[in-house]
């Protein structure tokens, strides 16, 4: 809310700079987000009356006026604006004023017509950012008077009110509040004294349908009222602090909510057509607002209507059809306390926030209700003639002043860390108007006052102490203490481990958003939606990683990356139930380095890249099998033992270049391997051998068809009891129709490495060996075997 | 002979003894010889099979008996003087030839690269503060990022008609869960299941229907806390996030608490941080949320788990949230928060 700090200064002293008075709210929880100085103080800048208007002799859009400045003398200026007519007041800065950005005034000639001075528009004087034409001050303005007198140096706070604290959204409120941190005077307003009140009486002219929602509604009728604008000091005020000025009834309701925060409402008497009953609307009541928009209710929603039709939605905003104009004559002043979940439900739903709603969803105070009518009343007496009823009608009663709160000191001390005086924790709950009512030996009741019902427990009461006796006075302690890890800590130390070694061998680690767009290029099938998405980028829980992955891959194709190989370690959501699981990703595409090497050729990352990633990851044997997936050309499922722990394979090439990829991209995605049992398995010694090994090489040619797998499984069997102890994979060569080997074939060699643990082995034995697996791997495998 | 010998043998003759003029002549010619091939000729010259010093063998067995150990001795010095002195200048003529080979290298090219994989800032910011957390005796705690609405809200002392539960800012799943709008759902799902003390921090995602802009974010990341002993205090809590604070900003940071309102701890403070090490550090930058444990929740939490392990009389705690995209903004001077969901390697590869 914006507050105006002459405004402030109506009701307390205020710490002398604007800077000091921001650090006292700021460290008591009030937040300022922002300070904007205000006001016309410019000497030689008076108001003048223009008295005559000519066409400017030589100049289309110029004209001559004489104005009338206060010294008796005419004075002749040179005007380029058109938005005013003669007998208009306007502001003239006079030779020698000196206005925003440094305009200096001088006498002189234009297009050869003297000019003494200059007439203002609001922007000239820094009054407003827009400049169209001149500033037209009210009538009552005494010619000759400055204008600082009119626009007065001010200051406007913008500060956060945080929602338990609906007691300072107004100014009376937030002196207040200023008086209990400072220690300062509160100038009693007018607005506080009930003895001002007329009699009140319960009124069957109105009724409450809905006590629950409306528990006090009170009007109050004023007669022959005269509406009209407002005088210049109403239309400052509410300019400060941003409200826009409609009339006077309205600007009347506008400022007392302002001054002491109870929203009211003017109704036009004469377009209300019988009692007021205070109901809860019907299932598809529609009503036109002041906002000139219709608004379709629910059975939820509170209104205020006659017996004919809807006239206001409680506590938001009032009716087209009722509302003060120009040609009102009677009005009805509503001042009612709202439920404030009611209020709250009814302008959400409507979406619909107003002055009004903010106020009362915070709840207002139910000790300034009447006493609003009353200002409110007396100021419509002042400002638009006109004569109150005798008495404020009522219906229903004002809720209960908030319950007593005890307090224990000891307890107080405890919760801070610090012991604070038990005069001093009295003297800070009395600045806030609180007031003692028991008091036992260590336990102290207190009374609330009905502005703060925040207050409902010792904690609420121990914060205020807190507050006013300064958080930077509490002192620091440090109690550590031994604390056993956790599941979280051990899945987290594996995470980090995972990272750092797939980042460690060149991998860049992303981190992708859960929520996804509704087009996405793949892998977001079936993925849960979210019931309000807010855009159309964020609106389903990935259920998977690589949609997130290739939508990275594709900005950075497109930014001109040449090498991308990317991993993510995060949370999915499985549908349809949306149980979360941690999942491992990743994404190559182009070269497999992304820096030129200029001692080796430029490679591309292939699938085996991709399936290298995987078993890096996990000291387990996994296994791949061909499969099906819609949007893998070549789709791989990987197996650890039988569980199937998920999917590896190249993109199609029709989603590829969706994404700008020109050349294959590899996708893989699995659960990771993280053993969370009390030792990482695995990871126990085993003696190595100590005796020497032995090495023979086997190549053959084999048809294209004939997987290695096959092919190092024939060995293991053949090689069944004896000292084999690795088979290393070290060439393959394709056969073409262009080279030697001719298409449909292939070259491939293999080190089988030898080794027994308890002795040297000889040549001999190995021979036969040797020979048992290349014979086997002729005989059942057919292939070609070469030396 | 026996005078040849003996003549040699004469190391005070004015002639120089054939011994040792052999040996001078050697290591002359070795010195001299220009190459290894060179150098070659002058081993099979005197060591080699007929060389002088294997004649010097021969000759020797045919001396007196008493004279043979004495010229022996000599000529095995003389033979490993020139052994020597062979394999120090076939080490020099290597050496030459290593360095020239070496020396046409251009060693002003650039190294061969190593791919820099880059873990991404947001898990960098994580690590350091999980790890400072740790030090001081936070064990780690999750909850799931699909939660309750009552887990969100209502045990939070946030009534459906709160001021502060915005369901507009809320994401909502079709069955009526939620994304949780804040990781402090995990001090509820923490007090569920185990009883106190508890002292836990929570890194997680967090989400809120916000437009999305230079500091807006659908999902944002956040460290969540929570400390419940007996007889924690305002001063527990300042103690421990001024430490983290000093930690991670460096302990020349300035760290101010201001109090505010959350509706689940009172008092409730925010904490704003001042440091010249940091981009825009001028100024108070607003970096935690934090307060003590407001009873009502643990209340809530009592009726739950059907006991009374959490009697606000007995215990009482802190709770602290910390925006890490924040803080990383902060702390690396990152000056648009949708960089880090952007994941361009231009970006990720500053991070390296």
């Amino acid at each position: 809310m914006k507050f105006s700090v002459n405004w402030l200064r109506e009701f307390i002293e205020l710490p002398s700079s604007v800077e000091e008075l921001a650090e006292l709210l700021t460290l008591a929880g009030i937040e300022i987000e922002g300070i904007e100085k205000r006001g016309a103080n410019f000497d030689k800048v008076v108001v003048a009356q223009i008295i005559a208007s000519s066409q400017h002799p030589n100049a289309d859009r110029l004209s001559v006026c004489q104005v009338d400045d206060g010294s008796g003398q005419p004075r002749q200026i040179v005007c380029g604006a058109k938005n005013y007519k003669v007998g208009d007041k306007v502001p003239l800065a006079l030779p020698g004023a000196v206005l925003v950005k440094d305009l200096k005034i001088k006498p002189s000639k234009l297009r050869g017509v003297e000019s003494q001075g200059m007439l203002c528009s609001p922007s000239e004087l820094g009054l407003s950012t827009e400049s169209d034409g001149l500033l037209i001050l009210s009538p009552d303005a005494k010619i000759g008077e400055p204008i600082a007198s009119l626009f007065p140096d001010d200051t406007i706070l913008d500060v956060e009110i945080t929602p338990n604290r609906g007691d300072l959204l107004s100014h009376f409120g937030l002196a207040r509040e200023i008086a209990a941190l400072d220690a300062k005077h509160l100038v009693a307003a007018s607005v506080s004294e009930a003895d001002r009140l007329p009699p009140v009486t319960a009124a069957a002219t109105i009724a409450i349908s809905a006590p629950s929602e409306c528990p006090f509604y009170s009007a109050r009728r004023i007669e022959n009222v005269t509406v009209g604008p407002s005088p210049d000091w109403l239309r400052a005020k509410l300019d400060a602090v941003g409200i826009r000025a409609i009339n006077n009834i309205v600007d009347i309701a506008n400022f007392v909510m302002l001054e002491i925060g109870q929203p009211m409402h003017a109704f036009d008497a004469d377009k209300v057509k019988s009692r007021i009953n205070v109901r809860l609307a019907k299932e598809n009541e529609e009503f036109l607002a002041l906002d000139g928009k219709t608004y379709s209710l629910g059975a939820d929603n509170l209104v205020i209507a006659d017996d004919s039709t809807v006239i206001g939605i409680a506590g938001v905003m009032g009716g087209e059809d009722s509302g003060v104009t120009e040609t009102t004559r009677n009005v009805v002043l509503e001042s009612a306390y709202f439920r404030p979940g009611s209020v709250r439900r009814t302008a959400r739903k409507l979406n619909l926030p107003t002055d009004a709603s903010y106020r009362f969803e915070r709840g207002v105070d139910p000790g300034m209700i009447l006493r609003a009518s009353q200002r409110a009343t007396e100021l419509i007496q002042e400002l638009a003639a006109g004569k109150p009823a005798t008495e404020i009608a009522t219906a229903g009663e004002l809720p209960i002043p908030p319950k007593d709160v005890s307090l224990r000191y000891e307890r107080c001390n405890r919760l801070i860390g610090l012991p604070i005086p038990k005069e001093r924790v009295d003297q800070i709950l009395e600045g806030f108007g609180l007031k003692k009512t028991r008091t036992s030996e260590d336990e102290t009741s207190w009374s609330i006052p009905s502005f703060r019902s925040d207050l409902q427990r010792e904690a609420d009461l121990i914060e205020e102490v807190v507050r006013v006796f300064g958080i930077e006075r509490m002192p620091v302690s440090d109690r550590s203490r031994f604390t056993p890890s956790s599941v979280a800590d051990r899945l987290h130390d594996l995470e980090a481990e995972l990272r750092l070694k797939l980042s460690a061998r060149g991998l860049n680690e992303a981190r992708t958003s859960k929520l996804i767009p509704r087009t996405s290029p793949a892998f977001n099938e079936n993925a849960i939606q979210l019931r309000n998405p807010l855009n159309e980028d964020h609106v389903a829980l990935r259920p998977s990683l690589i949609g997130g992955l290739l939508g990275a891959l594709e900005r950075n194709i497109r930014a001109g990356a040449e090498s991308i190989a990317f991993f993510e370690l995060g949370r999915v959501f499985i549908p349809p139930d949306g149980r979360e699981e941690r999942r491992l990703a990743f994404v190559f595409w182009g070269s497999t380095k992304s820096a030129v090497n200029w001692k080796t050729e430029k490679m591309k990352f292939d699938f085996f890249d991709v399936k290298g990633a995987i078993e890096s990851t996990t000291n387990r044997t996994l296994s791949f099998d061909r499969s099906q997936h819609p949007n893998l050309a070549l789709a791989v499922l990987i197996h650890n033992e039988d569980d199937e722990i998920g999917i590896a394979g190249q993109l199609s090439a029709s989603i590829a270049s969706k994404i700008g990829a020109t050349s294959g991209v590899f996708v893989a995605e699995v659960v990771p391997d993280f053993p969370l049992g009390p030792i990482r398995s695995g990871l126990t010694f085993r003696e190595f051998g100590k005796f020497p090994a032995i090495k023979r090489d086997i190549s053959l040619i084999a048809a294209e068809t004939l997987t290695h797998e096959r092919i190092i499984k024939e060995m293991w069997v053949a090689a069944a009891d004896s000292p084999l102890t690795t088979i290393q994979f070290f060439d393959l060569f394709r056969g073409t129709a262009e080279n030697s080997l001719g298409a449909g074939k292939k070259s491939l060699a293999y080190t089988l490495t030898y080794r027994d643990k308890t002795r040297t082995l000889t040549n001999d034995e190995i021979t036969v060996v040797h020979a048992k697996i290349r014979e086997r791997l002729q005989r059942e495998l057919g292939v070609e075997l070469r030396e | 002979m026996n005078r040849d010998v003996s003549t040699s043998l004469d190391m005070t003759g004015e002639e120089t003894p054939p011994l040792e003029k052999l040996r001078g002549d050697a290591l002359a010619q070795i010195t001299g010889a220009a190459d290894e091939r060179a150098l070659e000729e002058v081993r099979v010259r005197f060591l080699g099979r007929s060389g002088s010093v294997s004649e010097w063998g021969e000759k020797m067995k045919s001396l007196p008996k008493a004279e043979k150990p004495i010229v022996g001795k000599l000529l095995n010095e003389v033979r490993r003087a020139i052994t020597e002195a062979l394999d120090a200048r076939t080490q020099e003529f290597r050496t030459n030839q290593e360095s020239a080979a070496l020396e046409s290298i251009d060693i002003s090219l650039p190294g061969t690269p190593h791919e820099r994989g880059t873990l991404h800032p947001l898990t960098q910011i994580l690590d350091r503060a999980i790890g400072i957390f740790r030090r001081m005796g936070f064990a780690l705690a999750e909850g799931p990022d699909v939660e309750t609405e009552w887990h969100c809200f209502d045990a939070l002392n946030t009534a459906p008609d709160h001021p502060a539960r915005n369901e507009q800012d809320t994401f909502f799943l079709p069955d009526g869960r939620v994304l949780r709008t804040h990781t402090s759902t995990v001090q509820i799902r923490t007090m569920e299941s185990a009883p106190p003390p508890i002292r836990v921090i929570a890194p997680g995602a967090a989400f809120r229907r916000d437009e999305v802009d230079a500091t807006h974010s659908a999902q944002f990341h956040q460290i969540e806390g929570l400390y419940v002993d007996e007889g924690v205090s305002v001063a527990d809590l300042k103690g421990t996030l001024e430490f983290f604070l000093r930690e991670l900003f460096g302990a020349d940071s300035q760290v101010r608490f201001r109090p505010h309102y959350f509706p689940f701890t009172e008092p409730s403070f925010e904490i704003d941080v001042k440091s010249k090490a940091l981009k825009g550090g001028e100024k108070w930058l607003e970096v935690c949320g934090c307060g003590m444990v407001h009873p009502a929740v643990f209340e809530e939490v009592n009726k739950v788990r059907k006991d009374q392990a959490y009697d606000p009389e007995k215990w009482s705690g802190f709770a602290f949230g910390l925006g890490m995209d924040r803080l990383a903004m902060i702390l690396f001077g990152v000056p648009d928060l949708r960089l880090f969901a952007g994941n361009d390697l231009r970006f990720l590869k500053q991070f390296a």
